[in-house]
């Protein structure tokens, strides 16, 4: 059990050096539940396995061995928040805690098959990039809610898990990853107004501050560069449609079936040829090739 | 009349978007009581139905699943003419909950209707097998209209659903607010400006305002009317500002998908991003253009292998115990002329006994067929198969059909109503009568095996496959030059599997053998009498009959193919149906069995045999499947094309092998 707390020390260390920010011996305290002097205890244990850099007025650093642990560790308690939500079906608010017990199992093999199992999911189900087995990680360019200003357009990116009731909240005001929002208004005590589609969402202080995003323009620049036909989306990604390009007498169909404007689109199944299968309005259409030719989509992804 | 309560009768239709187990809540709603017909006009069945529930007779009619109502196919211009022209008492609008989003844009566009409407929210387990968690409460409060949670699968909230009709039936029209899409000011200027372009006495019987709308969305049919009745100055305005606001259908489109997204989030709570569902986890496997084609490949083998290990063996056993134990009766025990008992035995007990032998083979397939439809397969068997059947101008989803035709080329035809475009499915019609059936395959079987010996089975699948090839070049041809009209992009729905209900099954083969007997058996049964009797008459002997004259008649085609005028009168009577080539055979030789075999060696040649496989495996198509292509097209035009064509193909193809063969 040793190391299962030396890597629940490293994750946390992890986390806040992502930050930007060194871990003070407080906030480890205070986010592994644990006393001040144990923490300093741990620290100098982990200083002499040489996993850590730790200096008592500025806090812990990890050294490269230390970050390398960290993304394994990291890594897996990702992959194994997906499993629980993608293939056991358990809501993304109760999934952390059990994730938390099942990262420290460290049999390479599971990990492995885990990943293959699970496809090609990057992220986590609250938005946090995973990892990838070699121990390198998309760079986190989100900054909280709360620092973007009124009238920006944002993206949500990823949400903070720590509070599963914080969550159930989030996603009853249907706020998830890759959500487009509007800031209407930033409130003195920390609440926000903010608009998703034509819908208004408030939000208390706590709920603004787990929302972790970054500035649309951006994304819209990658946008203008990804506008590409449907057919030539791959599958995993998602895309919104811009437009039906193709003959008069189908749009009627098309439009039926939920291919408007604005619409997300998923690709499920794209083999570069005969039709592919895509995820639209909660239901798997097959279109015809010809067909997906002329549906024009702009990318979602990030491309970085 | 006093205290005797009034028994009163109501019209419900049940509207629904294909895939929202619409037929399933219609079937337990009606039981064995539908009435199965044909929409007015149309090849679309029409199911009618009836509940009682106190004094109150509810009548149900199944519209065709619709996704929309604007005219994209005859399926919602039925659905859409029969809310508005027959103005049903209630309308009952079954919906998937598992893809509500989708289901409430036909709701959108029932609510612009203002009938009395009531929801049936089906499937809500798988809903939530798929981490959907849906308040059916609160999209009732939201919609203002009564919205009843139903697994109809497993039989529950049906008898709610009963009630809320009932409840809700009594309630006085239009005491309901409805919540009406807000257009917004923009698009309702566009429609209320095409509104008073027109005038009531042209839209009638639809709405004004409606039609307008639909004008503006492009609605083919309403298009047509609209421009047909209006003239002049009106007729001319009216198309310049249609023309002008031609982006108007994808605004319209895009609010009611924004109207759906609002009911929606009071509604639903969303399972967490980026699920992967256990329908998509298959998908991966079974829509994959190797590993699907094996599946599909093996699930044909499967329904192959049931039904040359079941329905064969039983289809033999038949055959004995009623066929044969049928002429033995006649010819020992009946005493009477012996013209009558030739008609009894050789014209209706073989006639009745060819229609009712076929039944397990057909119910295999049926049954096959239905499990596939209620399991959500056929949808996945038609996307792996789409390229290959578009490049022939078919559709994917015409490879089940076809297959069927395996079995029998009637079930065939009628399976092709499956294909929502009118052109694939006319194609797939006029191709499928050459897919080789388990009755021609047990001709080829037997004289293949009298000739070839050892290499029997190669000569067998050789024709088997030869005559595929020819189903390939038909269509190939038939889409170049004969077909008309556009061809038609691949867009269907690939439902959420789920586990089959058997009930269902067990009611659809039952009602498409009814359907089989009726079409199909009534004709087998008048022509097998007719070719009696053109056996006997003037003589009483068949070697002197009407139809050897025939057979003789056409001795100068037969000669090319090395068939003589007895051959040829076998091949006319597979008019009939295709397996009783062997019993005219056996009649005109006086041999069975073995017997029949030594003679057919007298008969012909190597090579003659070879062209006769050929002759009967293209032959015109039985008279069963010739009427049920009567009965599909709705024409005399291409069941009379296929006969022709079928005809000329056969010689010809059977000629050139005649010719070549003997050379070699």
């Amino acid at each position: 059990m040793d190391s299962e707390r030396t890597e629940e020390y490293l994750e946390a260390i992890y986390k806040e050096q992502s930050k930007g920010e060194s871990a003070s011996t407080s906030f480890l305290a205070r986010d592994l539940g644990v006393s001040q002097p144990a923490v300093t205890d741990m620290l100098k244990n982990l200083e002499s396995k040489g996993l850590i850099v730790y200096k008592s007025s500025q806090g812990a650093t990890l050294t490269d061995i230390g970050v390398e642990r960290a993304l394994g560790v990291i890594r897996q308690h990702r992959l194994w928040e997906r499993f629980l939500t993608d293939i056991l079906g358990m809501s993304w608010d109760k999934v952390h805690d059990v994730a938390c017990k099942l990262e420290h199992l460290d049999v390479p093999e599971v990990e492995e098959r885990l990943a293959v199992l699970l496809g090609d999911t990057d992220t986590c189900p609250h938005g946090h990039a995973i990892p990838d087995k070699n121990g390198n990680i998309k760079r986190d360019k989100t900054i909280p809610l709360t620092k973007f200003q009124p009238l920006q357009r944002v993206n949500i990116v990823a949400i903070d898990e720590g509070d599963s009731g914080l969550l159930r909240e989030i996603e009853k005001k249907g706020l998830k990853p890759q959500v487009i929002v509007t800031i209407k208004k930033k409130n003195e005590d920390g609440s926000m107004e903010i608009e998703a589609g034509n819908k208004k969402i408030s939000l208390k202080p706590q709920l603004a501050a787990i929302l972790l995003a970054e500035p649309v323009a951006a994304n819209k620049l990658i946008a203008a560069k990804t506008e590409t036909t449907l057919s030539k989306l791959d599958a995993g990604n998602t895309a919104i449609l811009k437009e039906y390009t193709g003959e008069r007498n189908l749009l009627g169909r098309c439009l039926s079936l939920g291919f408007t404007p604005g619409s997300v689109i998923k690709m499920l199944e794209n083999y570069n040829s005969g039709p592919v299968l895509v995820k639209v309005h909660d239901t798997a259409v097959a279109l015809g090739r010809d067909l997906a030719d002329h549906i024009t989509v702009t990318r979602t992804e990030n491309a970085c | 009349m006093l205290g005797k309560p009034e028994n009163k009768m109501i019209i419900v239709a049940l509207a629904g978007a294909p895939n929202t187990g619409k037929s399933t809540v219609f079937n337990l709603l009606t039981g064995l009581s539908q009435h199965v017909g044909n929409w007015p006009g149309k090849t679309i069945e029409q199911k009618t139905g009836s509940v009682h529930r106190g004094n109150l007779t509810m009548n149900i009619v199944d519209l065709p699943g619709t996704y929309s109502l604007t005219a994209n196919s005859a399926e919602e211009q039925i659905a859409r003419d029969y809310l508005v022209k027959e103005n049903p008492d209630l309308v009952v609008a079954v919906l998937n909950a598992a893809s509500l989003e989708r289901n409430l844009y036909l709701v959108a566009e029932l609510i612009e209707l203002s009938p009395r409407l009531v929801i049936a929210l089906n499937m809500m387990d798988v809903a939530q097998q798929q981490g959907m968690k849906i308040d059916a409460k609160a999209l009732g409060q939201e919609l203002n209209i009564p919205v009843i949670p139903i697994v109809a699968s497993k039989n529950q909230g049906l008898d709610e659903l009963l009630t809320a009709i009932e409840q809700e039936y009594h309630q006085p029209l239009g005491s309901r607010q409805l919540k009406h899409i807000e257009y917004g000011s923009e698009i309702q200027k566009v429609i209320d400006h095409v509104a008073q372009l027109l005038d009531d006495a042209m839209t009638a019987p639809y709405p004004k305002h409606w039609t307008a709308m639909k004008l503006l969305e492009g609605d083919a049919q309403i298009n047509k009317m609209i421009m047909g009745r209006a003239a002049g100055e009106q007729l001319s305005s009216l198309e310049a500002y249609l023309r002008e606001h031609e982006s108007a259908a994808v605004t319209i489109a895009t609010l009611r998908y924004a109207w759906v997204e609002k009911m929606m989030a009071a509604t639903q709570e969303k399972p967490p991003m980026g699920r992967v569902s256990l329908t998509e986890r298959i998908d991966r496997v079974a829509t994959h253009p190797v590993s699907g084609l094996f599946i599909l490949l093996l699930v044909l083998c499967l329904i192959f292998g049931l039904v040359y290990s079941i329905g064969i063996p039983l289809q033999k056993l038949l055959e004995l115990h009623l066929i044969e134990a049928g002429h033995n009766f006649v010819n020992a025990h009946l005493s009477a002329p012996a013209w009558v008992k030739g008609l009894l035995a050789n014209g209706i007990i073989s006639g009745v006994g060819t229609v009712l032998t076929f039944i397990p083979i057909l119910m295999l397939f049926f049954a096959a067929w239905a499990f596939m439809e209620d399991v959500g397969y056929t949808a996945r068997a038609a996307f792996v198969t789409d390229k290959f059947m578009h490049s022939l101008g078919l559709h994917g989803k015409s490879v089940l059909p076809l297959v069927l035709g395996f079995g029998c080329n009637v079930p065939a035809i009628l399976g092709t109503r499956i294909i929502d475009s009118p052109r694939s499915r006319l194609l797939t019609i006029l191709v499928a009568p050459l897919v080789p059936c388990t009755a021609r395959m047990a001709v080829i079987t037997l004289i293949a095996a009298a000739f070839f010996g050892s290499t029997a089975i190669f000569v067998a699948i050789g024709i088997v496959i030869f005559s595929l090839i020819m189903m390939i070049i038909t269509g190939l041809i038939l889409n170049r030059f004969v077909v008309g009209g556009e061809d038609s992009a691949l867009l269907m729905e690939l439902p959420l599997y789920h586990l089959p209900n058997p009930k269902i099954i067990g009611l659809v083969t039952w009602q498409n053998t009814v359907a089989f007997i009726k079409r199909a058996g009534t004709i087998i049964l008048a022509v097998s009498v007719v070719i009696w009797i053109l056996s006997y008459l003037p003589h009483g002997e068949i070697n002197t009959s009407f139809l050897a004259d025939i057979g003789k008649f056409l001795t100068p085609v037969g000669k090319l193919m090395g068939l003589n005028w007895q051959m040829m009168v076998a091949l006319l009577s597979s008019f009939i149906a295709k397996e009783n080539t062997l019993a005219t055979l056996g009649t005109l030789t006086g041999g069975q069995g073995a017997a029949l075999t030594a003679q057919l060696k007298v008969l012909l040649t190597p090579a003659a045999a070879l062209a006769f496989l050929v002759v009967q495996v293209l032959f015109i198509p039985c008279v069963a499947t010739v009427a049920a292509i009567h009965h599909e097209t709705k024409s005399w035009r291409w069941p009379l094309f296929t006969v022709a064509y079928q005809l000329l193909l056969s010689f010809a193809m059977a000629i050139i092998v005649f010719q070549i063969a003997r050379v070699l």
